[in-house]
């Protein structure tokens, strides 16, 4: 086999000396010769791989893992060592069957066990008890892999005794964040878990499905057949067999950082918050440090710094280099499995609002919860808070940003100015309330009326170039472009909505608490479909270009089908929506709700009705937003299912208007 | 199933089309091109295949149906050979051949067991394949597929071309219950997206342009719910199309259902009972085994899980009963139990049990 690709290059030169002599005809005839050799040397890599490859089935399990419905097929592992381990992709096990049968290429079968599971690479390790050695197939050096070599996905799905191919390049290395390589063979269930094979027979790498963008067992999958596969080096998988081997389950390494800014292609590396239990911080990493270096890479971007812990595990250590100002800060960092998700903590105050030309007198309580941290420590409406923790605090922003790495159950001392006294207090920091609160108080006074030029008010047509949406918004009568008002995304339930009766609902709401409601309109016309996320962030992206927007108050409201649309939206638009209220829906099977993230802060609102065929996926749902620390706040509406009343509405406003909460 | 059908509710079912749309961006070699460029390396074996595609329209229009499929010529006196569907199903077939030419095409006769017909035109001294060449094809073997998919071809444009390679070679009855096909016969699966809409009754050729098999209709894998792209043997084909071509009447056109026995096995009759079937695919372990059963004689133990009965694995419970009703009561039946991570086969040997029985 390594003489092929000197046998290619002879012919090559020989057909460069035809073409010399005998022009066009020779040339056809040599191209001939040259498409012959390549299917030849296809065919015998294949043969060359194949007794590594073998087909494996299962029984039991699950029928469907999020959207995904599981197939009931064989699909296909690798031999990776001649006393039975096998390699095969997580996918083919996410169904997380009873019992695993391999059958090898000598079509013996054999039961197996799962030995263990690489969770960052979405492999498995499978044991068969074997007599006779496997064959164990060569891998390919890693420093040797070109984009544009040919490459060979295998597969034992179709026969078990035969391997089922497809063929193409290898697109791109380093892929998924340094984890995969890239090619064009079709890859699908038909061959997850097979091998990459190059043109002499070679293991590249085992076929998996990946996302740069998702995580676990089925992201991915939707990419299957696209020209779009991805390959865990087989040199990569051999580096951490051993640990497979011993059963050690392996998981991603985490830093435990948040980091500044949305965009990972024009932001440096700066540290946002080092979370308290997590390995950064306890290394000496704090919120401003700019990370420069990981493991001796230079790091000039934060998606630099996701690509040089990308191929790291739990348990690794990595050498961390940030810059604190002037100084350096060099430390080695044990990258870990989890992070606890984050709570956010409570002081139990709302701030007042000022308009944005106004002369800001600090961070004054507009109102303090009952039972509160801030009520027990004797904090009242009107006072002043100076500094906390120690530090100075000139508004709420300064605030938020003092109380952001702190926990529940942490103390912190304040300093308040009341009239004419100045008091040191001490609170006890809680979990954020999940009540829905009483009567409040104005947030903010009167202004006087603005002058100059005024965006539309009243109800309003928002278009936006290239969407055909029909979109209006009611913008209060009385909107003043000095005052940053809050938005509710209205997504209407099944059948769309009408417009005067949704205004009579919400008008006088949004009056009163500086709300603009934002009203699409699906693209079906009656249902919503995930692919309507994009037009509705752009309409709501359009009224935060227009308006004076507040983006702590940023909402997405649904009713049934509107609700999962809320839900979709809302966690994929993480970056501007703070609270998600989802009435008579469960959160969608195939909605992952992200980490809760410390910078982008979420609420959740959602109705519960005890005797309706949704009430125990409705539940289940709320059960899994609150494992993961979001705070849920739920209405019980009875026994069935319902719209809000109008107090209910009035009461849900309410809550939204209590989203600025410290 | 139209193009809106694939685009709609499952969005695993985007990718392929979108795939398919990938290739016919770039991947597709169109004739004129081709022919442009008298230097590519496929473009004389091109040159030799096209003139022996051929359009077909018919039927269909209705319900996202495509009224217009593939073929090609088989004799020179205008015999084509295509799928038979519902585009057939018509009064007014038309066939457009390589150069334009339009004509009214005939039904000659077909064969739903092999989902293939022939057709005839009033035409001669055509461009055809000679179905008694025979040419060996397997796994890696490099292929063109000639089809007019998506109907992207009008009037006088040639059918679209797409390579790729054999990804293996299958029959579509080894599963059973995976394909819903009349066809139950081998198959060459492919690596390239060539099973689209109107590409059934393509042309399926090697790198020399000798024809291997006929692309088939649309067929989804019940299995792992991908879609399959697939040819037929020209060598599975070609005695039925002899026969029609020589006249003589086509075979049945019943498709024979499978034979059942007429004394079918069952589980009471083994003398199990299995654990209850309360899910879709409850996996078939053994609850109970009766004394002085078949089952117990053939040493099954309670916990054994069955996941073999012959050949064929058994995925739950409905599956087990479903396999022991196509076995014949008066044969040797191997199963295979998984017994803690142990496979046993067991023999349940059911005439020398009757015959103790009779002592």
């Amino acid at each position: 086999m390594i003489s092929m690709r000197c046998m290619v290059r002879i012919s090559l030169v020989l057909g460069a000396a035809f073409i010399g002599a005998f022009a066009g005809v020779a040339a056809f005839a040599d191209e001939a010769t040259l498409r012959a050799k390549e299917e030849a040397a296809i065919k015998a890599a294949l043969a060359r791989v194949a007794p590594s490859v073998v087909r494996i089935e299962t029984v039991g399990g699950l029928e469907r893992v999020g959207r995904v419905l599981i197939g009931t097929g064989p699909t296909t592992g690798l031999v990776v060592s001649d006393d039975g381990y096998v390699v095969s992709s997580a996918f083919n096990f996410v169904q997380k069957p009873d019992s695993i049968l391999v059958t090898l290429e000598d079509g013996s079968r054999h039961a197996a066990r799962l030995v263990a599971t690489d969770n960052s690479r979405m492999l498995v390790l499978l044991k068969v008890d074997v007599d006779q050695p496997l064959t164990v197939p060569e891998a390919a050096p890693k420093q040797e892999l070109r984009p544009g070599q040919w490459a060979l996905a295998v597969g034992r799905t179709f026969e078990p005794e035969r391997p089922n191919v497809s063929v193409g390049i290898i697109s791109a290395l380093d892929r998924i964040w340094g984890k995969a390589v890239q090619t064009d063979a079709k890859v699908s269930p038909n061959n997850y878990g097979g091998p990459l094979g190059d043109i002499r027979g070679r293991v590249l790498g085992v076929l998996v499905p990946m996302s740069p963008t998702g995580t676990g067992e089925v992201a991915g999958v939707e990419w299957y057949d696209s020209g779009i596969g991805f390959a865990i080096p087989l040199e990569d998988v051999l580096h951490v067999l051993p640990k497979l081997v011993d059963g050690a389950d392996l998981d991603s390494g985490l830093l435990g950082v948040s980091l500044t800014g949305v965009d990972l292609y024009s932001n440096p590396a700066v540290i946002a918050m080092a979370r308290a239990k997590g390995p950064a911080y306890q290394a000496g990493f704090r919120a401003g440090d700019k990370i420069v270096e990981v493991d001796g890479k230079p790091v000039t971007r934060a998606a630099e710094l996701k690509h040089a812990l990308g191929p790291k595990y739990a348990g690794d250590t990595v050498r961390v280099v940030a810059e604190r100002g002037d100084a350096r800060v060099d430390r080695r960092v044990e990258l870990v499995d989890q992070i606890e998700p984050y709570e956010a903590p409570f002081l139990g105050i709302l701030p007042r609002r000022f308009a944005s030309d106004a002369e800001t007198p600090g961070l004054i309580v507009r109102y303090v919860y009952a039972g509160s941290p801030a009520a027990a420590a004797g904090i009242q409406p009107g006072d002043r808070i100076q500094s906390l923790a120690s530090t100075e605090v000139a508004d709420v922003d300064a605030a938020r940003e003092v109380l952001l790495p702190l926990a529940p159950g942490e103390t912190v001392k304040l300093e308040i100015r009341r009239g004419e006294q100045t008091l040191l207090l001490e609170a006890e920091l809680a979990r954020l309330p999940e009540a829905l609160p009483g009567e409040l108080p104005p947030a903010r006074d009167s202004t006087p009326p603005a002058e100059g030029d005024m965006p539309p008010v009243g109800v309003v047509d928002v278009k936006v170039p290239e969407i055909a949406n029909e979109c209006f918004a009611y913008v209060p009568d009385g909107y003043d472009p000095r005052v940053a008002h809050g938005v509710v995304v209205w997504l209407h339930a099944p059948g769309g909505f009408k417009r005067e009766e949704l205004l009579a609902r919400w008008q006088t709401h949004c009056d009163a608490h500086d709300f603009i409601l934002l009203a699409p309109q699906s693209t079906d016309g009656a249902v919503w479909r995930p692919t309507d996320v994009r037009m509705v962030r752009r309409l709501l992206d359009k009224v935060c270009d227009d308006y004076n927007t507040d983006p702590s108050r940023i909402v997405v409201y649904g009713h049934q089908g509107g609700g999962a649309l809320a839900y979709v939206f809302g966690f994929s638009q993480q970056d501007v929506v703070r609270a998600i209220a989802a009435v008579d829906t469960a959160l969608p099977r195939m909605v992952r709700p992200p980490e809760t993230d410390p910078l982008k802060p979420q609420a959740i609102f959602s109705t519960v009705a005890t005797k309706t065929e949704t009430s125990e996926a409705v539940s289940r749902g709320i059960e899994q937003l609150r494992t993961l620390k979001y705070p849920v706040t739920v209405l019980d509406v009875g026994e069935q299912a319902r719209s809000l009343t109008p107090d209910e509405i009035a009461q849900l406003v309410r809550w939204f208007d209590t989203l600025d909460r410290l | 199933m139209s193009v809106r059908d694939r685009l709609n509710p499952s969005w695993c079912r985007f990718m392929p089309v979108l795939a398919a749309a990938l290739l016919g961006a770039c991947a597709i070699a169109t004739v004129t091109g081709a022919r442009a460029q008298a230097a590519d390396r496929l473009t004389p074996v091109i040159d030799d295949v096209l003139p022996k595609i051929v359009k077909i329209y018919g039927a269909g229009g209705v319900r996202g149906l495509e009224p217009y499929q593939s073929g090609f010529v088989v004799s020179a006196d205008g015999h084509i050979l295509t799928v038979w569907s519902y585009v057939l199903d018509t009064d007014y077939i038309t066939a457009t051949i390589d150069d334009g030419r339009r004509f009214e095409a005939k039904l000659v006769s077909f064969d739903p067991r092999l989902e293939l017909a022939v057709l005839k035109i009033d035409a001669a001294d055509l461009s055809y394949f000679d179905l008694a060449a025979s040419v060996p094809a397997d796994e890696g073997t490099r292929v063109l597929a000639f089809s007019n998919l998506f109907g992207v071809a009008t009037g006088d444009e040639a059918a679209s071309v797409q390579h790729g390679v054999i990804a293996v070679t299958t029959r579509l009855d080894a599963r059973r219950g995976t394909f819903e096909t009349p066809y139950h016969g081998e198959v060459y699966v492919m690596d390239a997206m060539t099973n689209n809409p109107g590409a059934a009754g393509g042309a399926l050729v090697n790198q020399n342009g000798e024809l291997l098999g006929m692309l088939g209709k649309e067929l989804r894998n019940a299995q792992n719910n991908l879609w399959l792209n697939y040819a037929v043997p020209i060598g599975e084909l070609r005695s039925s199309v002899e026969a029609i071509l020589e006249g003589k009447t086509p075979r049945a056109v019943d498709v024979p259902a499978e034979a059942l026995p007429d004394n079918p096995a069952d589980v009471a009759w083994l003398g199990l009972v299995l654990v209850p079937d309360v899910l879709e695919r409850t996996p078939p372990f053994v609850d109970e085994v009766r004394s002085e059963s078949l089952a117990e004689a053939a040493d099954i133990r309670p916990d054994d899980l069955v996941v073999y009965v012959g050949d064929r694995l058994i995925h739950s419970c409905k599956n087990l009963v479903e396999e022991l009703a196509r076995t014949e009561r008066n044969t040797e039946i191997r199963l295979v139990v998984m017994r803690g991570q142990e496979l046993v086969e067991v023999v349940v040997a059911p005439n020398e049990a009757a015959e103790s029985e009779s002592e």
